[in-house]
């Protein structure tokens, strides 16, 4: 990926390779690594105890500070503070949107990317500014992620993986490496933040469902919303099989939990006009500003958490202290807009997924704006109630939203730290591009459902990579001969109105009039479909209710064996379907 | 649902049709059951050659 930069660094010893993951955000980044013992991840404090560690760096008199530290200087040293920098990297000074750096150091043009200007040295006789390229600033981040780990880990971190979002282009990844190898650190892999957080996910629930036979992974659709800072992301992911596909991906570049700020920050100034009639506006000088933000920021979080919480800032202006209790009812109220744009978000990454909320398994919450109650209470009532929302305040087994991504990360690189550079790339290439995924579920055509009509139950998922083998246990009531057919099935969305239709005098209401109609009761429901049978198999004298064990192999090239045989019993049917030829496709692709 | 009357096959199989075609797509490439399955594709194994080994 990276030429070698020559660095000093010794990453040459190659036994002795420390590998953690980190989560490299605009607001936020976190680092992680996993138990030599459980191979547990953990996500690791800094020297200030936070495991949210701001991504702000800030300049104090020539002093470097990080983290925590830094971010209370946007307050007293707005213009040496250097926050928001993590997406303008690898971009030109024109493509990157300057807004979230608005408080702090703004950022300049550096050889046609983004840099910033700040006094980052001591001499005080000669007040020269230092102008630092977005890459520089990033390298000295991570150098201090790499040393809070070196210092906790008591071994020199000498690699990580490291998440991006899913819409990073490959300039940008580029330069996040190259400032990475300055930093010390060799980026075995990037990965992207949807997938290192469902990658968290199931591992923790891998380990809660051990010992059972259920710890097989599930075939599910996975919807992964990553609220963050400034921006929100969101995936729709097939998992197959604990194989990840993405199929459809929506951003937003506005919304995060700076919206939800200042949506408090207008309420607080507004009650603090209100009490004082004579003094200024908070909101028009720049540092009474920037504290009644950094206060709405831990009043949002108090807020995720208990019923109320107070803002309480020291003389926010014109010397005047500044108290005010704020209650969850009314800070959900206010915030009722932006949290509707959330739904609004995960709804068009479905719609962009060619697919309906119904076939949305799990709804994975990632991210710091996660910890909202009413974003996922806002979810949970938008998708049907079979859909598992996953979110501190819906599930009890759910992990911290803010630490999902660095844990996925910590986690991808203990599986792979042990391999060469090269092995790396070659399997994150060409391997995963050229894999063929099943448009149509495959199944079993089976008696069932009202008066004994047949139908289609799914054995192989849609949308999942070959080759692929599944296994399904079927019943026979009657025993005797049996066939089993073996179909490709469709799945659609049946809407049936329910019984409330008195309203509407037209009784003969069609799916055009309930769109223009907003909400007339409707059920809407998943219905599976045969579409083409592919195989039929005969297996005789079967005992009356016995079990078929049905197992389809799926070939790389699509070919097809079908293995069919009486639990218990011997012998059984094996066919094989060859693959389509390639002039029936039409096209050889 | 039991067998109709009259059917016959060569061994009991009959193949009909054929699967439709795929659509491709990329695979993450993360977790542990990407590196196996990058590792069966590397080596050109099948799942039951890769279970015995």
């Amino acid at each position: 990926m990276s030429a070698e930069q020559g660095s000093p660094e010794p990453t040459q010893d190659q036994p002795e390779r420390v590998a953690i993951g980190i989560s490299f955000g605009n607001s936020n980044s976190s680092i992680a690594y996993t138990t030599a013992i459980e191979g547990k991840a953990e996500v690791i404090a800094n020297e200030e105890g936070d495991r949210q560690i701001p991504s702000t760096l800030s300049y104090v008199n020539g002093e470097e500070f990080s983290g925590t530290q830094a971010k209370a200087q946007i307050v007293r040293n707005p213009r040496d503070t250097i926050t928001s920098f993590r997406d303008f990297l690898g971009k030109t000074f024109e493509q990157i949107d300057p807004s979230p750096c608005h408080a702090s150091a703004h950022p300049v043009s550096v050889n046609g990317g983004a840099g910033f200007v700040v006094q980052d040295h001591t001499e005080v006789k000669q007040p020269e500014k230092s102008t630092l390229s977005v890459s520089e600033v990033t390298t000295r981040h991570l150098r201090r992620l790499k040393q809070s780990a070196t210092d906790y880990l008591g071994k020199n971190v000498t690699a990580a993986v490291v998440t991006v979002p899913s819409d990073f282009s490959d300039e940008q990844k580029t330069a996040l490496s190259a400032s990475a190898q300055k930093a010390g650190i060799e980026v075995l892999q990037f990965i992207p933040e949807p997938i290192a957080a469902l990658l968290a996910h199931d591992a923790k629930a891998q380990i809660a469902a051990e010992g059972g036979p259920a710890s097989e992974h599930q075939d599910k659709i996975v919807l992964v919303a990553d609220f963050g800072g400034t921006r929100s992301d969101v995936a729709v992911v097939a998992s197959r099989g604990g194989m990840y596909t993405t199929l459809a991906t929506s951003h937003d570049y506005r919304l995060g939990g700076s919206s939800l700020d200042k949506v408090l920050v207008e309420y607080a100034a507004k009650e603090f006009l209100k009490k004082h009639k004579t003094a200024k506006d908070p909101r028009e000088t720049e540092r009474s500003l920037s504290k009644l933000t950094l206060d709405a920021e831990s009043v949002k979080k108090a807020l995720s958490i208990g019923g109320s919480a107070s803002f309480s800032v020291e003389s926010l202006i014109d010397g005047l202290d500044f108290n005010l209790t704020v209650n969850r009812t009314r800070y959900e109220l206010l915030s009722n807009k932006i949290f509707m744009a959330f739904t609004r978000l995960v709804e068009s990454a479905v719609q962009k997924a060619d697919l309906d909320i119904l076939d949305i398994d799990t709804i994975l919450l990632s991210g710091g704006t996660s910890h909202t109650p009413k974003i996922a209470s806002n979810l949970q009532s938008h998708f049907p109630e079979s859909t598992i929302i996953i979110s501190p305040s819906t599930s009890s087994s759910a992990i911290n939203p803010s630490e999902l991504s660095a844990r996925g990360a910590a986690i991808q690189a203990s599986l792979i730290s042990e391999f060469e550079k090269e092995q790396i790339e070659e399997s994150t290439e060409a391997v995963v591009t050229v894999t063929p995924h099943l448009h149509n579920a495959i199944g079993l055509v089976v008696a069932g459902g009202a008066a004994g009509k047949e139908e289609f139950s799914v054995l192989v998922e849609p949308e999942t990579p070959v080759p692929v083998r599944r296994t399904a246990q079927l019943t026979v009531k009657d025993g005797g001969d049996v066939i089993i057919k073996l179909a490709e099935g469709g799945r659609s969305i049946v809407v049936s109105a329910a019984e409330k239709a008195t309203t509407n005098g037209a009784a003969d209401s069609d799916d055009e009039d309930d769109d223009s109609d907003d909400e007339p009761e409707e059920n809407r429901s998943k219905v599976w479909a045969t579409q083409k049978v592919i195989a039929e198999a005969g297996l005789r004298g079967v005992k009356k209710g016995g079990k078929i064990e049905v197992q389809v192999n799926v070939a790389a090239d699509l070919s097809l064996t079908m293995v069919c045989r009486e639990v218990g019993g011997k012998g059984g049917v094996r066919g094989v379907v060859q693959a389509a030829r390639v002039e029936l496709n039409g096209n050889a692709a | 649902p039991s067998l109709p009357d009259g059917w016959s096959a060569e061994k009991d199989f009959k193949p009909i049709d054929h699967l439709s075609a795929p659509i491709s797509r990329a695979i993450e490439p993360v977790g542990p059951h990407f590196l196996a399955h990058a590792r069966r594709k590397r080596h050109k194994r099948t799942f039951s050659e890769d279970e015995r080994i």
